[in-house]
């Protein structure tokens, strides 16, 4: 059983309380008590199977009109919700309102690692802070395996031309990370030779593939970066916390705000609404794979950030990494 | 060729023992040295850069050039020094490279070995998300042939294209064996809609962009990948089977997804591809030293690849239990 129904992706369990367990969902909270939960719980690690709905019942100690009863509460409740409710098609524009309303709840899960609170709590470290610079580095500079990639696979010429602009305003914008990363007394030789992290690299190599799929994969992936740049309030606490607990010079940070500015400046996080508003009508289907790649990314930005803390925390860690010579190895 | 600019290899160790003693780690290898050998290596140390001429060395330890030359020959020859200006141009033959790659990845494999992941298997302690993201993330990986393999063949060198075509015919379909095991516990759509991890992706990824620059060097790291399955040999096969027991004596759902992977290592064994690689290597020209080192540099990257793969597995799975890893469709964010 199990193909009937779908469940809705729950981005936050609160620690449960006497009052039970609250459930953050993109849309809304639903509280559960604990046995509820306790059920809910059961009945998500139990359905997708290939069992009947008899024996799932019988799994779950209960007969089937009650598992019924429970799948229809946990659906009035919006955990759950029947896979003929989903709409065969929808507009361009209807898929980026729903990215819209989805978007803030993937980049809390983006950012959700450790990490960033060991970073901003002061148990961080600059030799962590560089390694993270670093890597953004690669990340930035290996746009320039995607990037062109996406516009070689569009067939549409206007959605081209948007993607290539794209291209044309940031395919060097690398410079503001090594700018950093010399300030912090790297040598520019080092950084420029270095190899990134397998999952720095896996990032690019992600984006490659969505860029030779579909342009429209491509486009939320890029939406989904851009997303994680535009807000100011939330990136200028981070570097600033960081200069101080860690003792950063300024001329590491400014040429990241520079970067910051720039890309908000470009207005780079509408380019998804004027791409999808060339699009009329999109199959479910593809619609919901376009969402998957956008969620794809933000899971590999979460395990990036666990790479790059695991890697840079060990001190005998090369950094920057240097590519492998038979000769010196 | 000159051999006047001597470098510690970067991935040897020093260790400073009792009474004089120093040891040099490198490659599974230990060096020990004693009494003046080892007071004299200490003194070179901070020099041994590949920047420092033996003659700068001498001078600036007060020692003669002749005695240092000697000494540094020595270790030269042992293999943890090397010579920043020693490179004579010289290609090696396909034949010496397979002796290289092995010594290297039994290196660089040690981390995956040693991954805590493995134990908390075997001990009963890892969580159902992670025991079944193990079988789902193999069976990803398996089926990932379709991307990369395909993606070698159709971009293989003359000389690696009969050995890249005849790798695809004959492996495509593993896959299928790994799905058959978790169609014992989930529905065949499930399991073909699944998403693999960003790992798992990150693997696949790797070797289909490998496959499509560089023949060599995509067989070289996938060499690295065969390494690490049951070859046969009395060894493998018994530390193999102690995992696979363990597995289904705390997890005794995954009896028949163990099956699956046994029956996926007898698929391979008959396939008799232990000695295709050296085969490929009797079969190319000689590699320059930029080929040797690109295709190390994938080989080192699959490594570090595999290890994000058992990593993620052991991470993600912990912190993301939902399994199986349905796609997003228009309700479920």
């Amino acid at each position: 059983m199990g193909a009937e129904f779908g469940f809705r992706r729950i981005y936050d369990v609160a620690p449960k309380s006497e009052a039970g367990v609250a459930l953050r969902l993109s849309d809304r909270q639903v509280q559960l008590g604990t046995r509820e939960f306790d059920l809910y719980e059961k009945v998500a690690e139990q359905v997708p199977s290939i069992r009947s709905q008899k024996e799932v019942a019988a799994a779950l100690g209960m007969d089937e009109a009650r598992l019924g009863r429970l799948l229809t509460a946990l659906e009035s409740a919006g955990l759950i919700y029947r896979a003929d409710a989903v709409p065969a098609t929808l507009s361009g524009v209807e898929l980026h309102t729903m990215f819209n309303k989805v978007l803030p709840s993937w980049l809390d899960e983006a950012f959700s690692h450790p990490f960033w609170e060991r970073m901003t709590s002061g148990q961080g470290s600059r030799r962590m802070y560089s390694g993270w610079l670093i890597e953004l580095y690669h990340y930035t500079r290996n746009a320039n395996r995607h990037m062109p990639l996406s516009c070689a696979h569009t067939r549409e010429k206007s959605i081209k031309n948007m993607r290539a602009k794209h291209y044309a305003e940031e395919w060097n914008h690398y410079h503001y990370f090594l700018k950093a990363l010399k300030a912090l007394g790297f040598s520019e030789e080092s950084v420029v030779k270095s190899v990134p992290l397998p999952m720095s690299l896996a990032l690019s190599n992600f984006m490659r593939q969505a860029a030779r799929e579909d342009i429209l994969a491509y486009s939320i992936c890029s939406a989904v970066l851009e997303g994680t740049t535009v807000d100011r309030g939330a990136y200028n606490p981070y570097y600033e916390t960081c200069a101080k607990l860690y003792d950063l010079p300024p001329e590491s940070i400014a040429p990241i705000y520079a970067h910051l500015d720039l890309d908000v400046q470009y207005q780079h996080s509408d380019l998804f609404l004027d791409i999808l508003s060339k699009v009329d009508s999109i199959p479910a289907a593809r619609a919901s794979r376009i969402l998957d790649y956008g969620h794809q990314l933000i899971e590999h930005i979460w395990l990036w950030t666990d790479s790059i803390e695991k890697y840079y925390a060990v001190e005998s860690n090369p950094m920057p990494r240097p590519t492998f010579n038979k000769l010196l190895d | 060729m000159q051999m006047q600019l001597p470098v510690l290899k970067r991935s040897a160790k020093v260790v400073h023992g009792k009474n004089d003693k120093l040891a040099i780690q490198y490659m599974g290898q230990e060096v020990t040295l004693e009494g003046a050998a080892a007071k004299l290596f200490d003194k070179m140390l901070p020099y041994l850069d590949g920047n420092t001429g033996i003659g700068g060395i001498a001078e600036r330890i007060s020692e003669s050039p002749g005695r240092l030359q000697s000494f540094t020959q020595q270790l030269g020859q042992i293999g943890v020094l090397a010579f920043k200006d020693a490179d004579s141009g010289e290609r090696i033959t396909g034949e010496q490279f397979y002796e290289i790659h092995r010594a290297y990845v039994n290196e660089w494999l040690q981390p995956i070995y040693d991954h805590p992941f493995w134990e908390r298997v075997v001990t009963g302690k890892a969580t159902r998300a992670q025991v079944l993201g193990f079988a789902f993330e193999k069976y990803h990986y398996i089926e990932g042939a379709f991307e990369h393999m395909a993606i070698a063949a159709a971009n293989a060198t003359p000389e690696m294209m009969p050995h890249l075509a005849r790798h695809f015919i004959e492996e495509y379909n593993h896959g299928d064996i790994y799905r058959k095991g978790l169609q014992s516990l989930f529905p065949n759509d499930l399991i073909l809609r699944a998403q693999p991890l960003p790992s798992t992706r990150a693997l696949v990824n790797f070797l289909s962009e490998s496959a499509a620059r560089n023949s060599f060097g995509y067989y070289a790291g996938n060499e690295l990948l065969q390494m690490t399955e049951n070859t046969g040999e009395e060894k493998d096969s018994s530390s193999i089977n102690d995992f696979y027991d363990a597995m289904r004596k705390h997890y005794p759902y995954t009896n028949k997804v163990i099956d699956a992977f046994i029956a996926h290592t007898n698929a391979d064994q008959k396939l008799g591809h232990e000695n295709v690689f050296l085969e490929m290597c009797q079969s190319i020209p000689p590699l320059t030293r930029t080929e040797v080192d690109d295709a190390l540099n994938i080989v080192r990257s699959m490594a570090e690849h595999l290890y994000l793969f058992m990593d993620g597995i052991d991470t993600f799975y912990a912190r993301f239990p939902t399994i199986p890893r349905a796609p997003c469709d228009l309700l479920s964010e």
